[in-house]
C-alpha cells in the first residue's frame, strides 16, 4: 500500500507591513516584519516620516532662536530637551545659570519626567490591553501640564528655559501646586501598581519579552530606563551631575531582568524618585537672579562641545560646533529614542507579532525625536 | 579653535600605541578629543574600546566645504568604568568612503546610515548602507552646506503648492 | 490548613461578588459633580493661565490712543520664523520712527514668546486669546488693525 504524501499548508515566509498609521506604533513608525507563522524572523524599521530637518534648521537660526525648536523633537518632554540645549550653549559660552534658576530647572525637569513616564505608562498599558491605566495617567498628567501652563504659558512645547537661566520667574502658587501634586501623586502611583504590577495578564505579556542584555544594551548604545533595567547602574544625573543634581538625594532604580516588565518597574520607581527630588526642591529654592549675564547677540568662541543630560528617555546629547558666528556651524542632537529604537531590530527577533507591540511600547519612543 | 593639549594617562597610552600615524590630542572645555587619519581611526576606536570605552554615544559628521579634506567624522565614546567621554575625529574627502565602525558597535549601523543620508559620506563595509530619514527617491544630501534651507523650501513650494515662496 | 482556609475565602469572595462591588464602588465614587472634567466649550470657555501665550496683540496707550510700538524692529529680528514685518517712517519733527504697518503671520507662529521678550516697551504681547482659527490662509496674516483690536470669536451662550 502506497502512502499519499501529506499536503501541508504552504509555509513560506510572510512579509507583513505594520504602520506607519498603526495605533500601536506611537506615531508614524513603519515596521516590515518577516514572519514565520506567528514568529518574527526579522524586522526592519522604516523611519523618517516626521523628519523636519531640525539639525539643518539649527544651522540657520541664532542660538537663542533655535531654543523653541528643540521642544518639538521629543514633544512629551519639551522641558528636558530645553534643559539639555541650554546647558550645552552655556558650556560653549562659559556661563553658568544662577542657583535659583538651576533649582527651578531641576523641579520642572522632574515634573516633566513624571509627565513623560505617565504618557508612556498609559499608552503602553493601552497597547497591552489595560485601558484603565490610560485614563488614570492622563488625569495626573493634566495636573503637571497645568503647572507648566501656569509657569510659562504653554503646556506641551514649553520653551521654559533660556540660555543663561530662565525667562519667567516662578509664579506665586508654584510651591503650593507642586506640593499638592506630590501629595496626590504618590498615592496614585500605588493605584497604578495595584492595577498592573501583579496583574497576571500584565506580567504574562511583559515577563521575558524584549530581552536586551547589558552587553547588547551597551553595543546598541541604549540609554535611560532600558539600560537600567538590564542591570547597569548608570544615570547621568548621578554619574555626571548637572544643574545642581548633586545636592539631591535620590535612588537610581536598577533591575536585572532586562525585559519589558523590569523596564516598567524601573520607570514606575523613577516617578517615585522624581517626586522625592521635587519635594527636596520645595522650600529650598534660593532667591536671587534668574538669568545670568548673557550678551544679547550671542557669539560663542569657535569650538565644539558635547553636553548630555538624562532626559526621560535616556541620554540626550547636544554636539555643537561653533565657528564664532551667531549661528551654530553644526548642531547635532543625540536622540535617545533613535538609539533605543535601533535595538528593536534585535529585540523583536523570535518574538510573536503581538509581542512586537509590547516591545515598541517598552522602548518609549517619540517619533518626533527619532526622525527629528 | 583655541584648544588645550590633552595630557593624561590615556593620552600617553594613545601616543605610545599610535606612533606610525599622525595623531593630534587636544581638549576643549575639558573635553578631550583625538584627531587621526582615516587609516588609524578604526584602530584608535578599537584601542579605546579595549580600554573600556565600550559605549558609542554618538557618531556624526561635520561638513567643511572650504577645507581640502571636506568631511569630519566624529565618534563620541563613553567608558562606564572611567565615567568619561572621549571623541575621535577623522577626515574624509568628498566621494571617499570612510571606514565603518559597525564591526565594533551595533549602534554604528543606524548612525552611519544617517551620516550617509545627511552628508553623502559612504562607509566601506557597512552591511546596509541606504537612506534612513529622507525618502528613498530624494536627491542629494540635505546637511551639506551647499543645500540652502530657503532654496529647498522654495523648490518644494513651487512644485507642490503652485506659489512662488512660502517664506 | 491555611491553604484550605484561603481557598474558602476566595470562593466566598467570588460568590459574594466582592471584587465586582469593589470596581463598582470606584465608579460610584466618581459620580460627584466635582469630578466632571468635560468642559462645555464653546458655551463655557476655559480659563487659561495668566501667562498663557496666545494671540499676539499690539498694545495701545489708553490715555491717548497711540500705539506703544516704537518701530525698533527687535521683535522681527528675534523671531525664529521671520514672520513679523514692521513698517516705519522717520518723523521729521520728532526725529523718531513712526509705525506705519505691522504684519504678523500667525500661520507660521509657534508661540515661543521670543518677540514679546525682545520688545523693550511691552508693545507686543502674547495674550490669553486662543481662538484664532480662520477659513483662509490669508486670514491668518494679521495687520496692524487686527493686532490692535484682537480677535473677535463668535460668542455662544447656553
Amino acid at each position: 500500500m502506497s502512502t499519499q504524501p501529506v499536503n501541508y499548508l504552504e509555509t513560506s515566509e510572510l512579509v507583513l507591513n505594520m504602520g506607519p498609521q498603526h495605533p500601536s506604533t506611537h506615531g508614524v513608525l513603519r515596521l516590515v516584519l518577516k514572519l514565520d507563522g506567528e514568529r518574527v524572523k526579522a524586522v526592519e524599521c522604516i523611519i523618517g516620516y516626521l523628519h523636519r530637518g531640525v539639525e539643518k534648521i539649527g544651522e540657520n537660526r541664532t542660538y537663542t532662536q533655535f531654543a523653541p525648536y528643540v521642544d518639538r523633537m521629543d514633544y512629551v518632554s519639551a522641558v528636558a530637551n530645553g534643559l539639555g540645549y541650554c546647558l550645552a550653549v552655556e558650556k560653549l559660552i562659559g556661563v553658568e545659570a544662577p542657583a535659583r534658576a538651576q533649582m527651578v530647572r531641576v523641579a520642572l525637569a522632574e515634573l516633566n519626567r513624571i509627565s513623560s513616564h505617565l504618557l508612556w505608562l498609559g499608552t503602553h498599558a493601552l497597547d497591552i490591553g489595560a485601558m484603565t491605566a490610560l485614563f488614570y495617567c492622563m488625569r495626573e498628567r493634566e495636573e503637571v501640564l497645568k503647572i507648566f501652563e501656569n509657569y510659562c504659558g504653554a503646556r506641551l512645547t514649553t520653551h521654559a528655559f533660556r540660555i543663561g537661566g530662565l525667562q519667567y520667574d516662578l509664579h506665586d502658587t508654584f510651591e503650593a501646586e507642586a506640593r499638592a501634586f506630590c501629595d496626590m501623586f504618590e498615592k496614585r502611583i500605588d493605584e497604578y501598581e495595584q492595577l498592573l504590577t501583579k496583574n497576571p495578564i500584565w506580567v504574562e505579556r511583559l515577563r521575558g519579552v524584549g530581552v536586551l542584555t547589558a552587553e547588547e544594551c551597551k553595543s546598541f548604545a541604549v540609554s535611560g530606563p532600558m539600560i537600567r533595567a538590564a542591570g547597569v547602574n548608570w544615570d547621568l544625573r548621578r554619574a555626571q551631575p548637572y544643574s545642581g543634581y548633586e545636592q539631591f538625594e535620590f535612588d537610581v532604580p536598577v533591575m536585572h531582568g532586562a525585559d519589558s516588565y523590569d523596564r516598567y518597574l524601573v520607570r514606575v520607581e523613577e516617578m517615585r524618585q522624581s517626586v522625592r527630588i521635587i519635594r527636596q526642591t520645595l522650600g529650598r529654592i534660593p532667591g536671587g537672579a534668574i538669568l545670568a549675564k548673557v550678551p544679547k547677540v550671542l557669539k560663542p568662541p569657535a569650538g565644539e562641545v558635547y553636553v548630555s543630560t538624562e532626559a526621560p528617555k535616556g541620554e540626550l546629547g547636544y554636539y555643537i560646533v561653533s565657528d564664532g558666528s551667531q549661528h551654530p556651524y553644526r548642531l547635532r542632537v543625540r536622540p535617545p529614542s533613535f538609539m533605543n529604537l535601533a535595538s528593536l531590530e534585535k529585540m523583536a527577533v523570535g518574538a510573536l507579532v503581538a509581542d512586537v507591540v509590547a516591545i515598541i511600547g517598552t522602548i518609549d519612543i517619540v517619533l518626533g525625536e527619532v526622525d527629528r | 579653535m583655541a584648544t588645550d593639549p590633552w595630557e593624561d594617562e590615556l593620552a600617553s597610552q594613545l601616543r605610545s600605541s599610535f606612533t606610525d600615524v599622525s595623531l593630534k590630542l587636544e581638549s576643549f572645555h575639558g573635553q578631550p578629543f583625538a584627531t587621526l587619519e582615516p587609516g588609524g581611526y578604526v584602530k584608535a576606536v578599537e584601542f579605546l574600546k579595549a580600554q573600556g570605552f565600550d559605549y558609542l554615544v554618538d557618531l556624526t559628521a561635520v561638513d567643511h566645504p572650504k577645507d581640502p579634506v571636506r568631511f569630519e567624522i566624529v565618534a563620541i565614546l563613553y567608558s562606564f568604568a572611567a565615567n568619561r567621554r572621549v571623541r575621535v575625529h577623522t577626515r574624509v574627502g568628498d566621494g571617499e568612503a570612510a571606514p565603518t565602525l559597525t564591526g565594533l558597535y551595533a549602534a554604528a549601523n543606524w548612525l552611519e546610515r544617517e551620516i550617509w543620508d545627511m552628508f553623502g559620506v559612504a562607509f566601506a563595509g557597512h552591511p546596509n548602507l541606504k537612506r534612513i530619514l529622507m525618502p528613498e527617491d530624494w536627491q542629494g544630501h540635505p546637511l551639506r552646506k551647499e543645500r540652502s534651507i530657503v532654496a529647498m523650501d522654495q523648490e518644494w513650494v513651487r512644485a507642490n503648492l503652485d506659489i512662488e515662496s512660502g517664506q | 490548613m491555611e491553604m484550605a482556609a484561603n481557598s474558602m475565602l476566595n470562593t466566598l469572595k467570588r460568590w459574594l461578588l466582592l471584587d465586582l462591588l469593589d470596581g463598582l464602588w470606584v465608579t460610584f465614587k466618581m459620580q460627584g459633580t466635582g469630578n466632571i472634567a468635560t468642559e462645555q466649550y464653546p458655551s463655557d470657555r476655559p480659563k487659561v493661565a495668566e501667562r498663557y501665550r496666545g494671540a499676539p496683540r499690539l498694545n495701545i496707550n489708553p490715555e491717548n490712543n497711540e500705539t506703544l510700538c516704537i518701530g525698533c524692529d527687535l521683535c522681527a529680528k528675534a523671531c525664529p520664523e521671520n514672520l513679523i514685518v514692521v513698517g516705519t517712517v522717520r518723523n521729521k519733527e520728532t526725529r523718531r520712527l513712526d509705525l506705519t504697518t505691522f504684519t504678523y503671520d500667525l500661520s507660521r507662529c509657534m508661540f515661543c514668546g521670543l518677540c514679546e521678550d525682545a520688545c523693550p516697551v511691552d508693545a507686543l504681547e502674547l495674550t490669553q486669546d486662543f481662538e484664532m482659527a480662520s477659513y483662509t490662509r490669508e486670514g491668518l496674516i494679521w495687520d496692524r488693525q487686527m493686532l490692535e483690536e484682537g480677535p473677535r470669536p463668535t460668542q455662544y451662550t447656553r
